[in-house]
């Protein structure tokens, strides 16, 4: 991917030398710089306590940066407040490390709440859920409260969640930490169908079964600093037509890579 | 969907969800309601009976003799001196005479031996509707004391002193009862709201997180505020009317209650009570909101 082909796509996300410590004197990230692209799949890999999920927490503004500059679709996510912002997440889904499913909904409120806050209507609400739950081959579940399902069916309750409501960018955090290779597959499905639709999308992983034939861009953060930026070949993930990815983007550590 | 369906529809969830708590909270705000409105009507109808009373009120001077039209002028100009009135009528011997015979009844025959004059005149001074406390009608009666010819002065002092006292005593008891209701349903409604959001923080903080506005996280805690409010008022204030019914049933025509006629609320204080208790819900869920609903 060229300098060229990154500038002639809007950007969805630009990092611009983040640093995130944490007291007393703990740097979880340090001096990124990463430009992603409207409409890119991403992947972001490195161990656990690299920087994956502060990162990722970042861009969906639960925590704020120690230096640095984030936006997201042109916005400062950190100076944006109020209705304003809501609006920005209304467009983020995220799909959490730790789920942050309410144990006692069932699994279709938990899907819902998204489309909710939205003001979505409720016949588009319930058609949505179960079309998701079909996908994820979760139709059996609609009335369980989530509580009640496995590790497994946690992760893809919080994964449908999080595409629920179309955003323009989804981040997952960690998305087949607890699933077998099926529910690996359709997830990743899942993933892509809405990378196909025009979502940005960054995952967060250490699975190198998901990213490993992957042609788009994989950033690897080692000690909360950028490692590796593959330049990826734009063709997409390799079991689906039509992935339309392989914008181009910057990325770096210090110096963009 | 639009917001209100939302609300509508969150709130909701979050009653069902709390219920047991909101019951409790409702009822706790209905019996501050019931004590204060109680109290309150009692004071009102107490009031009103003294208003009926004060109507009434005639101040009797009883003179050592019988005054000449002359005398009875002076005097009648006397006692305008000190105030207007709104009538001053003499009462001669004779006719005080009559007065009582009438009284007697059928046992008028017993003043057969007494002569027509024993009773003393009087002058029956019946003050204006302004002149309602108890310390005016005191100097009143000390001015009226001081005529020349003056022997006694009677209005029933004791049983107006004992009226005003009670009044004054019960506004102390709706006061007291005022300021209960509005402890008891600001504090226990913003307790309650206060459980609320800590037992829902992790949800409320997944609303925010997926794009909730701080409208939509807001709305239903207030809602419910105006609920409690709404519905504590309406079932305190239902269940002072069946107690109202209940006395004005059973105990009507006995001694005390058949002095006055007890009225229940009119449309205006119920309403006033009910948006009372609203607003102080409703103030006492702001409170919880602004102080633990970190949004």
């Amino acid at each position: 991917m060229t300098e060229a082909t990154a500038s002639s796509r809007t950007a969805m996300i630009e990092m611009i030398k983040v640093t995130k410590r944490y007291p007393p004197n703990v740097t979880a990230l340090d001096d990124i710089s990463v430009s992603i692209a409207s409409g890119e799949m991403f992947f972001l890999i490195g161990r656990s306590g690299a920087g994956k999920t502060t990162l990722l927490k970042l861009l969906c503004n639960m925590e704020r940066p120690s230096n640095g500059l984030i936006e997201v679709a042109g916005m400062n996510i950190h100076q944006v407040t109020g209705n304003k912002l809501a609006k920005l997440r209304q467009k983020v889904g995220v799909a959490y490390q730790d789920f942050r499913l309410l144990t006692d909904r069932t699994v279709a409120e938990n899907i819902a709440i998204s489309m909710e806050v939205s003001y979505k209507q409720p016949q588009i609400i319930r058609n949505r859920v179960r079309s998701l739950l079909a996908q994820l081959q979760l139709e059996d579940k609609h009335d369980i409260l989530t509580g009640d399902l496995s590790r497994g069916e946690q992760q893809r309750v919080a994964l449908a969640r999080a595409v629920a409501n179309s955003p323009t960018l989804i981040l997952v955090d960690e998305p087949t930490g607890n699933l077998d290779a099926i529910s690996t597959a359709q997830v990743m499905e899942l993933l892509i169908r809405s990378h196909n639709s025009g979502a940005t999308i960054i995952i967060a992983t250490h699975d190198e079964s998901i990213y490993r034939h992957s042609t788009h861009r994989i950033m690897e953060i080692k000690n909360g600093r950028i490692a590796s930026l593959s330049s990826g070949d734009g063709q997409g993930w390799p079991n689906v037509v039509g992935a339309r990815d392989g914008a181009g983007a910057t990325g770096g550590s210090g110096d963009r890579i | 969907m639009n917001f209100w369906f939302s609300i509508f529809r969150q709130t909701g969830r979050n009653l069902r969800q709390t219920w047991p708590t909101l019951l409790m909270t409702c009822l706790t705000v209905s019996l501050s309601v019931l004590i204060f409105s109680f109290f309150y009507l009692i004071y009102l109808n107490m009031l009103s009976a003294g208003d009926k009373a004060s109507h009434q009120l005639r101040l009797v001077v009883y003179l050592e003799e019988e005054p000449s039209p002359a005398l009875q002028e002076q005097l009648r100009r006397k006692i305008s001196q000190f105030d207007q009135v709104q009538e001053i009528k003499f009462i001669s011997k004779a006719e005080a005479f009559n007065r009582f015979a009438d009284q007697l009844g059928d046992n008028r025959d017993v003043l057969t031996d007494m002569p027509a004059d024993f009773l003393p005149a009087s002058i029956e001074v019946t003050p204006l509707k302004t002149l309602r406390g108890l310390s005016q009608i005191q100097l009143f009666s000390e001015y009226l004391a001081t005529l020349p010819g003056s022997q006694k002065v009677q209005y029933g002092q004791k049983w107006v002193e004992r009226f005003y006292s009670f009044t004054q005593l019960l506004s102390i008891v709706v006061l007291l009862s005022g300021f209960l209701l509005i402890l008891t349903a600001t504090f226990m409604v913003a307790s309650t709201i206060r459980l609320t959001i800590l037992g829902r923080q992790e949800e409320l903080e997944l609303l925010k997180l997926v794009g909730a506005t701080n409208n939509y996280i807001r709305t239903p805690f207030l809602l419910e505020g105006i609920l409690l409010g709404l519905t504590g008022s309406l079932m305190g204030l239902a269940s002072l009317y069946a107690l109202f019914h209940w006395t004005t049933r059973h105990l009507s025509g006995t001694g005390f209650l058949d002095l006055f006629t007890f009225t229940f609320f009119p449309p205006g204080v119920l309403f006033t009570i009910i948006c009372l208790s609203i607003i102080l819900c409703t103030a006492g869920s702001y409170t919880s909101m602004q102080k633990f609903l970190r949004i």
